[in-house]
């Protein structure tokens, strides 16, 4: 056990499941919700591109310096909310000119300014097909934003001024076409993945231990039909079948989780049913069985715990083929939209040209969170049957 | 002959570290039978395979083995390729168990020749003739599938391709367990005879202190890794030193309906 | 006569071959003993003798080709399901591999209560494992960290020999049938497991013991019935089995047997065998 603790496919599993359970929590704002420009790149990537920012002026702060050494954002957007004490100017200092963005009266002020608003260009004195953003941020340098007063006096605010700013880069893994952070989109999608991959596995583990015991043991005319039954099943392919079962169904998750284990019980129920021959004919199982002992009690107490090892070793591979099941069907498309999963991000960046864009840090990700998972639980399955193995070696060895 | 040494054998695994065999001393001369007994666990096994140095890897192993006046112990592996089959020969636990079924007999003898000698096709086959006569079985053996044997004679085969490179010395490990009573016995007597006309020294291990007392000239007893009594079969039944094998004796002997 | 134990008549079993143009062999061939109560009998016969057949039958885990078996004066055959159950709860048996005969998932004392629990249903759990515990210290297996330990793990051959012994006796049978019993424990446990047996049979168990050792079935029985490819080839009393053997194959087997005494008796070490049978 304890060098379960210690292997590292654990402990990662062991922080991923956390983050997956922590992170709505942690997450300011749903997944779902637009952050920035559709596509932007990630922060650490094409450093020219100005970041998307939002600017705010408050109470106290009335005043705040922007660094700009980047080419001009694609849009920009004023609002505020405040009362003001005396008339004054929202102001944008560049390193060579300095804009009047908007005036401000005494009291309440409500304003709601996007740049691209024909009279915000007249009142600059642009022509209407003007781009504003990339006139007003032209330059590379020192800018300051701040409101100015008109006279002297130091003005007194209350309330918020929001400048945003849409630049081309977002967060830790940029945004999708929808403008959605595909960092947080990745982290919840982790959830998905862990769902479907555990509990596909342990339906199908139940369902393929259940017929293996009772094949195994019965045999004669159970055991032939049962096995019959698994050969059909084994022979139909599986996507065709998703997809029309989705289409009919609908595209739930759970439906989805059946749909998998429905098709995926057979190679755990053929694995038990031989054990389950071989050990049937032991001379203690016959004794008990010659004793008057129930049928279901040789399989609860001797059979089911004999199997048992065996089928952990299973499950644990067998949930990389349910994951990558669910990234495939939901690449397809024929998961439902509103759930968000790796596989249907991937699906999203292949519909939506992120191929053609070069945006690969929205293919990347999920990517590479399905075969990290993958091979997390491959290296569990490998643990679980070097547990086994030495056991059986140890009693045949006495 | 061969001198065993203060021979400790320890077993290194990663929880614990297992003695063996500890501090045992052995001569097995020329012409001479000599019987290692003991239960199993006692460290005989692990004794007898230290000699043609085939222990596992994770075994320690301290004191001399000396084949006159050789150490093996300290030999370079391709001087111990020499020794092997060619001065000691071996015939392991459960060697009746261990021939290739896809093999015949006579091609499992000529492996072995092959590997360690250089002789023409001629000489090979006489070779392999003989040594199956010495052991006991019919040349036309030589043709068959070790399925189509019985289990004693698959054990004379065993025997024979231990005979093949005409060796000084027979190690031999528990030859006769799940044989029939009488095969054991016709097995035991064979080597008895081979080894007394072919002036060899052979050690055979076994767990059955009456049937090593048919045919050995000295038995060794082993208990716990350590060797408790040596002395000729009479000295042993009728004298013993150590508790274990005065109970082991009285025991025997109470079951023969002979008391002592 | 209601203390006959166990009667055999004519007992044959065929095993019929899968390969049309081989013939199948008789394991049995015309088996007939009685065993009255407090009686026990040996078995002698090597691998293929029948002797294990034999007991399979008794059990009636295979049915015979010819012949009947009664056990406590009831036909096996023409029973019902549920009296041979009946039957068979009063009966023993210790199989001869001691690597099938117990669950390997089950601690040690839980092996051996279990039959028990089974008959006799879970509320009689305290009397089971005394009952167990109290067997196992009587076959030399006291220490409790053993007793708590899953059979797979930890147990060594001769081990699992006597716990099998304690699983089979737990049920107090009227009949034990076991099947060299005695092959991997040392000579010294061999003679007290004998005792054991042969006290309970001074007690009116009723047993056969099937063994190779001729010195061994005279110590565990007072008859013996020696089995050759099915047959039966020689019935005496085991001492005289061992003193004056009739059949050239139970000459054989006195002869082949290796024996302490006869070894310091001999003065040369190459002592042919004087094989007046040929197998």
């Amino acid at each position: 056990m304890m060098s379960l603790f210690r292997r590292w496919s654990f402990l990662l599993l062991l922080f991923i499941a956390v983050l997956s359970i922590l992170a709505p929590f942690s997450l300011s704002v749903s997944p779902n919700q637009e952050v920035a420009p559709p596509f932007s790149t990630p922060l650490w990537l094409k450093r020219n591109l100005p970041p998307t920012m939002k600017i705010t002026l408050s109470e106290n702060i009335l005043k705040k310096n922007i660094a700009w050494p980047y080419n001009p954002p694609t849009q920009i957007h004023l609002s505020g909310e405040i009362t003001l004490s005396v008339p004054s100017a929202l102001v944008l200092e560049t390193p060579t000119q300095k804009f009047v963005l908007h005036h401000l009266t005494v009291g309440k002020n409500t304003f709601d300014i996007d740049g691209r608003d024909l009279s915000f260009k007249q009142r600059l004195n642009f022509s209407p097909f003007a781009q504003i953003p990339s006139e007003l941020f032209s330059e590379k340098g020192e800018y300051i934003f701040r409101v100015e007063p008109d006279f002297s006096a130091p003005p007194e605010m209350r309330g918020t001024i929001t400048f945003d700013i849409k630049g081309g880069r977002w967060g830790l893994l940029g945004t999708d076409q929808r403008g959605r952070d595909i960092f947080s989109l990745f982290i919840a999608g982790i959830r998905v993945s862990l769902i479907v991959g555990i509990s596909a596995t342990l339906l199908a583990s139940l369902l393929g231990l259940f017929f293996g015991l009772i094949s195994g043991y019965a045999g004669g005319w159970t055991d032939t039909i049962i096995m019959r039954g698994v050969d059909i099943l084994l022979s139909i392919p599986i996507l065709p079948i998703l997809m029309v079962l989705a289409a009919y169904w609908g595209k739930g998750l759970w439906q989805l989780v059946l749909i998998l284990s429905l098709f995926s019980w057979m190679g755990t129920a053929r694995t038990v049913r031989a054990m389950t021959l071989s050990l049937r004919d032991s001379s203690y199982i016959e004794g008990l069985r010659g004793l008057g002992a129930p049928t279901f009690y040789i399989l609860w107490r001797h059979l089911l715990p004999e199997t048992l090892p065996l089928l952990l070793a299973n499950i644990a591979l067998g949930v990389p083929g349910a994951i990558l099941a669910e990234a495939g069907i939901s690449f397809l498309g024929l998961s439902d939209p509103r759930i968000i999963s790796w596989g249907r991000m991937l699906h999203e960046a292949h519909s939506f040209g992120a191929f053609t864009r070069g945006a690969w840090w929205m293919l990347l990700p999920p990517g590479l969170g399905i075969t990290l998972l993958c091979l997390i639980f491959l290296d569990l399955g490998k643990f679980l049957e070097e547990q086994i193995d030495p056991q059986l070696k140890g009693a045949l060895k006495q | 002959m061969i001198q065993i040494i203060d021979l400790s054998i320890t077993y290194i695994t990663p929880s614990k570290s297992v003695f063996a065999v500890n501090n045992a001393s052995l001569s097995i001369p020329k012409g001479e039978i000599i019987g290692l007994v003991g239960e199993s666990g006692s460290g005989k096994s692990s004794l007898l395979m230290a000699i043609p140095r085939l222990l596992p890897s994770n075994t320690e192993v301290s004191g001399a083995i000396l084949l006159d006046d050789l150490d093996i112990l300290s030999l370079k592996k391709d001087t111990l390729n020499t020794i092997r089959w060619k001065e000691i020969a071996l015939i392991p636990q459960g060697a009746m168990n261990s021939f290739t079924p896809v093999l015949t007999i006579g091609k499992h003898i000529e492996e072995v020749l092959t590997f360690h000698m250089e002789l023409p096709p001629h000489a090979i086959k006489q070779r392999c003739e003989r040594v199956m006569k010495e052991a006991g079985l019919d040349a036309s053996y030589l043709n068959r599938y070790p399925h189509e044997l019985s289990g004693g004679q698959k054990q004379r085969a065993a025997i024979a391709t231990a005979l093949a490179c005409n060796p000084t010395f027979l190690l031999a490990d528990e030859p006769t367990t799940a044989l029939d009573v009488i095969t054991q016995r016709e097995i035991v007597e064979t080597l008895a005879t081979l080894t007394k006309e072919k002036d060899m020294g052979l050690l055979f291990v076994t767990h059955d202190l009456p049937l090593a007392a048919q045919i050995c000239d000295k038995i060794a007893v082993m208990h716990e890794g350590e060797i408790v009594e040596k002395g000729s079969p009479e000295e042993i039944v009728k004298n013993p030193h150590h508790e274990h094998t005065k109970q082991l004796v009285k025991a025997l002997l109470h079951l023969e309906g002979e008391e002592i | 006569m209601t203390n006959t134990i166990l009667t055999a008549n004519k007992v044959s079993l065929f095993y019929p071959s899968r390969d049309p143009k081989m013939e199948g062999i008789w394991a049995l061939k015309d088996i007939s003993l009685i065993l009255k109560q407090g009686e026990s009998l040996a078995l002698i016969g090597e691998s293929g003798s029948g002797k294990t057949s034999l007991l399979r039958v008794i059990l009636g885990l295979i049915q015979s080709t010819s012949g009947y078996v009664e056990l406590f004066g009831e036909n096996i055959n023409t029973c019902t399901h549920h009296s041979l159950i009946e039957l068979r709860r009063k009966c023993g048996y210790v199989p001869q591999d001691p690597y099938g005969s117990l669950p390997p998932t089950l601690s040690v004392i839980d092996a051996v209560a279990e039959p028990w629990l089974i008959v006799y249903g879970r509320k009689s759990r305290l009397d089971a494992y005394s009952k167990a515990r109290h067997l196992l210290h009587t076959l030399g297996i006291t220490e409790e960290r053993l007793l708590f330990s899953q059979v797979r793990f930890g147990l060594s051959g001769g081990q699992r020999q006597r716990v099998a012994i304690a699983r089979a006796l737990i049920l107090e049978p009227r009949l034990l049938l076991c099947d060299e019993p005695t092959s991997m424990q040392d000579a010294s446990t061999r003679s007290e497991i004998i005792e054991v047996l042969n006290k309970r049979v001074k007690e009116g168990m009723s047993m056969i013991f099937v063994t190779h050792d001729l010195y061994l079935a005279r110590a565990a029985a007072s008859h013996g019935m020696v089995l050759l490819k099915g047959e039966c080839c020689e019935e005496n009393s085991t001492k005289t089995l061992l003193t004056a053997p009739q059949h050239n194959y139970t000459k054989a087997l006195v002869a082949a047997l290796p024996t302490l005494s006869s070894a310091i008796q001999r003065d040369s070490r190459t002592n042919l065998l004087h094989n007046q049978y040929t197998p």
